[in-house]
């Protein structure tokens, strides 16, 4: 159940869009999820899903995997797509006989939400699978850097995040192992009525929380014994450089968005 | 409660690069009344295995019987089999919860639906095997010491009366007298409770002091299977994976290397201090007290 949760993870393989710059990898990630938006006609959205397509072929990630992360998300994009279907005013392909008939206006923009949500979802899972969590925050950091001047505490929020997405892993493997600790013990996680099924979260969450503190606790004690200190004085073992593949990649989307825009203004 | 395992194979992970054959092929039989320890290396699958035995984990193939049911057939009954297969993980601890020692103990015993005295008379016994006084029973088990809070989540366990007690390294992280008390209690228990115990641990000592059969897995099968004396006598076998016999095993074959005559089946200190003496009295008459 837990193994499901894919978005975030990291998948270590050697693709093209692994070796780019986190930088670039970032800032290309926020203008797709604008391109996404901006697409309004057919062919602006089979451009969009196309160029999303060459990501996740670029990616060498299975496209099992960005399935998988979908999984989650199934419920949202039918129940707003159900939505969408029947409470769109337009011409009716079916009624009822309650005021809310099934229009074609509605199953285009149902397919339109459904399809958007599906790229959002996809394109930011290309980011993570092929970024490891330290390069993300190095990267977010190194972007952040210019507004450390308005007073912005980049480094210390790097950290914190480095440290957050590092604990994921940790914590989903954490759950899981209570979960069957209590599960051992005859707790029921999956069958019952909602409210059976909140009061059964307790015997999880407690001790999560506790771990949690715990695990904050020691490691803010390794962290001082090591004495560690954040900001300006500390350098890096790996320092992330822009390259010829960055410059190529800036190209071939600057290329996709015109081809968008140009897509929008004329059909 | 005879657990029969047969061709038991597990795949972690499978289709993703992470993907890892955690077990390979694993045939055995455990008897009723058993004391069985399984040692490994860290990732030999000895954790993997026992979250077979009561359904936690599901086999890739093969298949799993306890008392001659099949429990990884679909619409197999789990509640029921983890109530008979009580499960103790490795720092049980970390799955305290309640508010008194009392209620976390119960939550076992309340899950299985059984009425307010049973589980009373249920929580008090299981305090007892595990020796923790009445006076802790409305204490919070957050405020107690890590031996007393492992003996609560122990009790957590047996208070639901398995027949099969499984358990995930019981005495890690605990000081040589916490260790000596929780083996100790192990023991009484599976001699007054007459359950199967399986017992996994990667210390040589400990399992060699309270287990009558040993199992040993490495990289995901069964590499060795016997009584602690035919284990212990593969010592070349046991070192290629990374374990050793223990040191007091280890003593007794330089001993017997130097030509003193002693059983070389010795694996306990006990049992090691009592030949020992034994030696070195009769020794003592017959060199009339020349010191060795």
């Amino acid at each position: 159940m837990l193994k499901d949760i894919t978005l975030g993870q990291y998948f270590p393989v050697n693709s093209s869009l692994h070796r780019l710059d986190p930088r670039t990898k970032i800032i290309l990630l926020i203008f797709l999820i604008v391109a996404i938006f901006l697409a309004n006609n057919p062919a602006s959205y089979i451009l969009v899903t196309a160029f999303t397509l060459l990501m996740i072929g670029l990616s060498g990630v299975p496209l099992k995997m960005y399935l998988r992360g979908l999984k989650p998300i199934w419920f949202v994009i039918i129940f707003t797509a159900v939505l969408n279907i029947f409470l769109t005013p337009g011409t009716k392909i079916y009624a009822w006989g309650y005021e809310t008939p099934m229009t074609w206006e509605g199953l285009f923009l149902a397919g339109k939400m459904a399809l958007r949500l599906v790229l959002l979802i996809t394109a930011s899972s290309a980011l993570t699978y092929t970024t490891s969590p330290i390069a993300l925050t190095d990267g977010i950091e190194k972007l952040l850097k210019p507004f450390s001047k308005l007073g912005l505490p980049t480094y210390e929020l790097a950290m914190m995040m480095s440290i957050a997405i590092r604990f994921i892993p940790t914590l989903i493997e954490e759950t899981e192992k209570i979960m069957k600790a209590q599960k051992a013990r005859g707790a029921d996680f999956e069958n019952g009525s909602i409210l059976r099924r909140v009061k059964a979260l307790a015997p999880m969450l407690v001790p999560l929380f506790i771990s949690a503190f715990r695990r904050a606790d020691e490691l803010a004690i390794a962290m001082e014994s090591r004495c560690y200190q954040g900001g300006a004085v500390r350098t890096r073992l790996h320092e992330i450089r822009f390259r010829k593949q960055d410059a190529w990649a800036m190209v071939i989307f600057l290329l996709f968005f015109a081809a968008l825009i140009t897509l929008k203004m004329f059909f | 409660m005879a657990i029969e395992i047969s061709n038991l194979q597990y795949i972690y992970m499978e289709g993703s690069p992470f993907e890892k054959e955690a077990l390979k092929n694993v045939t055995l039989t455990i008897g009723d009344g058993e004391f069985v320890g399984i040692i490994g290396h860290t990732g030999s699958g000895k954790s993997t295995l026992i979250q077979h035995l009561n359904g936690l984990l599901m086999p890739t193939s093969g298949s799993i019987r306890i008392n001659g049911e099949d429990i990884t057939q679909k619409g197999a009954d789990l509640k029921a089999l983890r109530q008979k297969v009580g499960l103790v993980f490795q720092y049980p601890e970390h799955q305290l919860f309640e508010e008194t020692v009392y209620k976390d103990i119960a939550y076992g015993p309340k899950n299985m639906g059984l009425s307010q005295e049973e589980i009373d008379e249920r929580v008090r016994e299981a305090m007892n095997y595990v020796g923790l006084s009445e006076k802790y029973l409305n204490r919070s088990p957050f405020e107690l010491s890590g031996g007393q809070k492992r003996r609560v989540a122990i009790a957590g366990v047996l208070a639901m009366r398995p027949d099969v007690l499984i358990l995930d390294e019981p005495a890690a992280g605990l000081d040589p007298a916490g260790r000596e008390e929780i083996l100790t209690q192990i023991r009484a228990l599976y001699l007054s409770r007459k359950m199967t115990v399986i017992f996994v641990s990667h210390s040589m000592e400990d399992v060699a002091r309270v287990a009558g059969r040993i199992i040993v897995m490495n990289q995901g099968s069964v590499a060795l299977d016997g009584t602690p004396a035919q284990v212990f006598s593969q010592a070349d076998s046991l070192r290629s994976m990374g374990l050793d016999v223990p040191q007091i095993t280890q003593l007794i074959a330089l001993l017997r290397r130097r030509g003193v005559a002693i059983d070389s089946g010795i694996y306990t200190i006990e049992r090691a201090k009592a030949t020992l003496l034994m030696l070195l009295g009769t020794k003592q008459e017959n060199e009339e007290g020349k010191s060795c």
